[in-house]
């Protein structure tokens, strides 16, 4: 159990590597990317320590294990914030620093340490990474949802600088979206799933007045929110546990790049490729189906509620949806980029139907082999000098053997090609729990449509999956330079070979219990001990063992058995026609969110900014100026006449050269600042056209710090620097304190 | 009690005594020995080191409660809690001098005594309860820092901020023992509980109600002097601007907590029946202080004018606190806890400006420009101190700004939070000014500021308590509890 009291260093890491790169190291690379392959390192091992402790704790799922102090004071009473494992916490701590840390292996040769291709931003590359790994980890062992938020939008952080990072390159092509705009677009599209998730939790907290998982799942507080119900506009009646679950469903839709928020993911391609596979795998998108599982027991309060259907439905439409575009894509990164937000269809859709193990599985399995198929297709753009689209390839198996067998292995587990790869196992369980809600509930049901939808989609993967391997590896090369490809250094080669031995072996964790024995499922038992296993069924594990085979087999009849020639066609073009153009442009989703969001947001702002500035802005100086001339004869002949004659009898010449003083250091300033100030205002007003430009709130900000810093060096002139003054303002300010006692 | 007892009781101060006059005593033995007074701050740091261990010892001792001696002292929490602040600051100012001084005054070793008995001052100030001690404490806080201030004897300015920070002191001095002698006419003694006593007999009370609240105005003269509170605060600028920047990282920070003290001690022990009185008298304070603090700080162009305006305003934030006891007691958490944070970061902006200066002598906010390129140490911290001035987590003086702004907004004064927050936007600009000149404007030289590693560890020690309290702030907050807990009305 020792090990459970370090929990709280294992974020903190990779954070203490970010921090000296950043202050200190990063003018030496080779110290930069030891620490922070030293950091995460470290975090490899004391989570595996910590995942293996946990795995020989008996009855480890029923007593979690949490870590917490007080954070800081609310009202009357502390919030609480601290580390927490639980099984689902110990299976992610199992993957994500060991596929982080391949990942930052790689990334010393992707990013070319030790030849002349170094990036010249290479330490704060590692920076950035190690930091984005501190907010997966930290994320995975939150033990309340606020903390969690806080690691989440760190990530967010880190998804932006790092898809941004070569933010400098431009394309000649003005539609191709440069790697500036993509940090940008993923950063904005999660940001919309952020705010709807952070509604959510602010209307948790209202309800239950704490964030803490444990008190959150407790069974009162489970019973209440379902209880409880709220009405909305437009919308009706519903119970809060439902609400607060799909506005929560809402950050995880934005991370995890679901329908309708899916479409930052392909253009984060942008970024290095040790990136994509940071994103696609380890981290940001794993992130948000973490979310949902982690917070599966609200999702359940409810039975049969609006919930299940959002989630289950969006989970398996975005799985086809995603698949078929992903069937039409030449860019080697972006046919993976669609893959992984079909497969998170999986995830998300298995959790909307109930099948948490299943769901969890996937997301395990699928971090692997993902990992691998980026950083193997970031093997091969740097085997081909940076070429990307699989049509200028071919012929690579000869050249990079080791580079082919490991993506093999990962692309075989993608499509789940039967028995022997870790995506058959967790895929087909998601499948098989979709077909035992349908035979149960029938066709009407949620699961029916999962099903059905995710089965399509599996031949599908399959599919494209044999087009990418039969494109890039297999035929002759179709261009210069991938006759000139050649395989990629150790660093880059090795943590292929250790993610490719995971890829394939990690699903014998989870064989349903009725092939190997009971209470032999050591994945279902260890994380989903309180839920019931999903049963075999022989006729899905045939058919979706079938249609992987076939579809890899298609893929290879279409692209492998005559190779495509340099210059020709893709096949489907003309198989498909019209359709095939709109899989290409992803069903002009970015096209139509550019015509309605972006163009109506800005159109908005114009609108307001017109409206503001013609109707707010120009009265609010008039009338400041108005104020001003008043205020500042108001104070002559009000307040300073009778004070200086007040003076004159109090102190006689004494007074008479402090009311001069006064007349002098305050008064003029004062008329001076308001004359300029009504001089301003009437150029201003002249201007008023000129102002269209300028944001309202620079003109605001602006405007008061104008007014302030005026007013500042009107009261500078008060502090003389003769002591004989100041002492004179001590027995003034002693007898107006004391006098206006006396006079209330 | 036994004078064993007693001097237990008193053993931080006693140590502090010692401490300063051994200090004076191996500079005469080392006279004309310059490598051996280079040990003064080191053993003067060895002296504070043993203060500090006293605080911890008698604190824990007191087990919560208070222990009075005879009428004059009470040993409890907030005279501990002072003191610790005493030694802190004594402790960073000494780090602070150890290059400072060097080479520019031949009287080293009275420098480092002097401090020690500053200390003594603040701690007494914290502990007394009669009004002859606080009169006596003040005047020893307040004669140690004009001679420091002056300590620069070939420096012009150095002398002319001596002397009209003297002048003032004077001043107000009279002021503020005109104010005692009142009280001691109304009431016939100087201890505080006894003047409690006096007025809790509410004839006595109306009848003289108007004298008494002449004799608070006198009084508040000299502690707001002490704070630097508006109208009392005329002295601050120029004698920080003069005084070696050690000594003004001194003055920005230990008077005004003493003065704090001995405010809380006055106010809530002495006069606890004129509440209603203290508590407008401050707020209209607080209100002025805090503005026209804030609204002056912009036009400065002297870092050191500008952290000391900067420091009035954040008095009259402390000051919102007193104003706004209320029945939870925030105002009191909101008081001690602001006071330990503005502490780190008052002082570690010093040892910004110090590194500053010793590396290019100059004060003056332009040549700050490009102050990342040169230092990026300097350059991290600086932004680390002005965040917390300014009161944005995740640093300590959010927390800070948190329990002050409550102890408003629970009492009901809405007006005071508002002008609070409105002041807090103002600050963001200038210190922010200073920012912009360190990361956005190229710099003048190209030369890297080198940093004593003294100051480089006095740097960053306060930046990790800044963000470590900005980060975990449930200790301090239950430190700050657990003294508000013996004071509350």
């Amino acid at each position: 159990m020792f090990m459970f009291n370090l929990l709280w260093l294992i974020p903190l890491f990779p954070f203490t590597a970010f921090v000296l790169i950043v202050l200190g190291a990063n003018p030496n690379k080779k110290l930069s990317h030891s620490l922070a392959i030293g950091g995460i390192g470290l975090s490899w091992i004391l989570g595996w320590l910590t995942f293996f402790t946990a795995v020989f704790t008996p009855h480890f799922g029923e007593h979690p294990v949490r870590l917490t102090f007080d954070w800081f004071p609310t009202g009357n009473t502390w919030f609480e914030t601290g580390v927490m494992i639980d099984p689902l916490t110990a299976i992610m701590l199992f993957m994500v620093p060991f596929v982080c840390l391949m990942i930052f292996i790689y990334s010393v040769g992707y990013m070319g340490y030790g030849t002349e291709h170094v990036d010249p931003r290479y330490s704060r590359f590692f920076a950035y990474i190690s930091l984005f790994a501190t907010g997966m980890l930290g994320l995975i062992l939150a033990d309340n949802l606020l903390l969690l938020f806080i690691f989440w939008e760190i990530m967010g952080l880190c998804s932006y600088l790092l898809i941004g990072f070569w933010f400098e390159k431009k394309y000649p092509d003005p539609r191709q979206i440069t790697p500036k705009q993509a940090g940008l677009k993923a950063f904005i599209t999660t940001r919309i799933g952020d705010v709807i998730m952070l509604l959510g939790m602010l209307f948790l907290y209202s309800r239950v007045g704490n964030l803490t998982f444990e008190h959150i799942f407790s069974h009162e507080t489970l019973h209440m929110l379902a209880e409880a119900q709220v009405t909305l506009p437009l919308v009706g009646t519903l119970p809060v546990a439902t609400v607060i679950a799909i506005l929560i469903f809402g950050g995880a839709v934005g991370k995890s790049a679901q329908f309708p928020l899916h479409v930052w993911l392909p253009d984060a391609m942008e970024g290095p490729t040790p990136v994509s596979a940071l994103i696609h795998a380890a981290t940001m998108v794993s992130a948000g189906v973490y979310l949902v599982a982690r917070m599966f027991p609200l999702f359940a309060a409810v039975e049969h509620g609006p919930q299940v259907g959002v989630v289950a439905f969006i989970g398996a439409f975005t799985a086809l949806f995603a698949s078929t575009i992903a069937v039409a894509q030449n860019d080697i990164k972006k046919v993976l980029a669609y893959s992984t937000i079909s497969q998170l269809g999986y995830m998300i859709a298995a959790l909307g139907i109930g099948a948490y193990v299943a769901g969890a599985f996937h997301l395990i399995t699928h971090s692997f082999f993902k990992a691998l198929l980026f950083l193997g297709s970031g093997s091969v753009i740097i085997g081909c000098h940076h070429e990307q689209d699989m049509m200028h390839m071919g012929g690579l198996r000869q050249k990079m053997p080791i580079t082919f067998w490991t993506f093999v292995a990962g692309a075989f587990a993608l499509s789940g090609f039967p028995l022997i790869t870790a995506g058959f196992w967790s895929k087909d369980e998601i499948l098989a729990h979709a077909w035992e809600g349908f035979m149960h509930e029938g066709v009407v049901s949620w699961p029916f449509y999962v099903w059905l939808l995710l089965t399509i989609a599996a031949f599908l993967t399959a599919f494209y999956t044999g087009r990418q391997i039969s494109l890039t590896f297999l035929g002759q090369p179709r261009s210069h330079h991938a006759e000139h490809a050649h395989e990629t250094p150790h660093s880059m080669t090795v943590p292929l070979m250790l993610l490719a031995f995971f890829a394939l072996t990690l699903g014998f964790a989870g064989i349903p219990e009725e092939i190997i024995g009971h209470g032999r499922n050591w994945f279902h038992h260890f994380v989903g001990h309180e839920f019931a296993a999903t049963p075999l069924s022989v006729p899905v594990m045939l058919l979706s063992a079938v249609l992987a085979v076939s579809g890899l087999f298609f893929g290879w009849l279409v692209y492998g058995r005559k190779p495509l020639a340099k210059g020709q066609p893709d096949p489907l073009v003309k198989a498909l026609g019209p359709v095939h153009t709109v899989l290409k442009n992803k069903y002009y989703f970015d096209e139509l969110y550019q015509a309605t969001v972006v163009r109506g947001a800005i159109g908005l702002a114009e609108l307001f900014f017109k409206f503001d500035n013609r109707w707010v802005i120009d009265p609010l100086v008039n009338a400041v100026g108005r104020g001003g001339a008043a205020l500042a004869s108001g104070l002559y002949r009000f307040f300073d006449l009778p004070v200086i004659d007040g003076a004159v009898n109090l102190a006689g010449k004494v007074g008479v050269a402090l009311s001069v003083a006064l007349f002098h250091f305050v008064d003029m300033p004062i008329i001076d600042s308001a004359v300029n100030l009504v001089g301003r205002t009437g150029a201003a007003l002249s201007a008023a056209w000129d102002w269209i430009d300028l944001h309202i709130v620079d003109g605001l900000v602006n405007f008061s710090g104008w007014f302030t810093e005026r007013v500042g060096r009107a009261f500078r002139l008060i502090q003389t620097g003769r002591v004989q003054n100041y002492a004179l303002v001590v027995v003034a300010a002693l007898i107006l304190l004391v006098a206006v006692y006396l006079l209330r | 009690m036994t004078l064993a007892k007693t001097l237990a009781l008193l053993s931080p101060e006693l140590v502090l005594l010692a401490g300063g006059l051994g200090i004076l005593l191996l500079d005469m033995i080392w006279k004309d020995d310059e490598g051996k007074k280079d040990w003064l701050p080191y053993l003067t740091l060895v002296g504070l080191g043993g203060a500090l261990a006293a605080v911890i010892v008698v604190w824990r001792g007191l087990g919560g409660g208070v222990s009075a001696l005879a009428t004059m002292l009470d040993v409890d929490a907030l005279a501990m809690f002072i003191c610790l602040m005493a030694v802190l600051v004594a402790a960073l100012v000494v780090v602070f001098s150890v290059e400072f001084v060097r080479g520019k005054t031949p009287y080293r070793g009275e420098f480092y005594a002097f401090l020690l008995f500053a200390a003594l001052g603040i701690a007494l100030m914290a502990a007394a309860t009669n009004l002859v001690l606080i009169y006596i404490s003040v005047e020893l806080l307040s004669v140690t820092s004009y001679v420091l201030t002056g300590y620069l004897r070939g420096d012009a300015k150095s002398n002319e901020a001596a002397i009209k920070y003297f002048l003032y002191g004077a001043i107000v001095s009279a002021a503020m023992l005109y104010g005692m002698s009142l009280f001691y006419g109304i009431t016939g003694t100087t201890d505080l509980r006894g003047i409690a006593e006096f007025f809790s007999d509410p004839a006595s009370m109306s009848e003289l109600h108007w004298v008494v609240f002449a004799a608070m105005v006198l009084l508040f003269a000299g502690l707001g002097f002490k704070i630097a509170a508006v109208p009392f605060h005329q002295w601050a600028p120029d004698a920080y601007e003069g005084a070696p920047t050690p000594v003004t990282a001194f003055l920005s920070v230990g008077p005004k907590a003493a003065g704090f003290a001995v405010l809380l001690r006055v106010l809530i022990i002495g006069l606890p029946q004129f509440e209603a009185d203290w508590t407008a008298l401050l707020a209209a304070i607080s209100i002025v202080t805090m503005t026209l603090g804030n609204v002056v700080a912009i036009v400065q162009k002297n870092i050191k004018r500008m952290i000391a305006y900067s420091s009035i305003a954040q008095a009259g934030y402390i000051l919102i606190g007193l104003a706004c006891l209320g029945a939870d007691n925030y105002g009191l958490q909101g008081v001690l806890l602001y006071l330990l944070v503005y502490l780190f970061a008052n002082l570690g902006l010093f040892a910004v400006v110090i590194a500053f200066s010793n590396a290019t002598g100059s004060d003056e906010i332009e040549d700050y420009a490009g102050l990342m390129r040169r230092s990026p140490w300097l350059a991290a911290g600086m932004v680390v101190f002005f965040l917390s001035l300014v009161g944005i987590p995740p640093t300590a003086g959010f927390f800070g700004k948190v329990l002050i702004f409550a102890s408003a907004i629970r009492t009901q004064s809405y007006l005071l939070a508002a002008i609070g927050v409105l002041n807090g936007v103002i600050s963001l600009y200038y210190y922010f000014n200073v920012v912009r000149q360190g990361f956005f404007l190229p710099p003048k030289e190209a030369a890297p500021i080198p940093a004593a590693p003294e100051l480089r560890v006095a740097l960053l020690v306060c930046m990790a308590v800044v963000l470590g309290i900005g980060v975990f702030p449930q200790p301090f907050i239950q430190l700050a509890q657990g003294v508000a807990r013996l004071l509350a009305i």
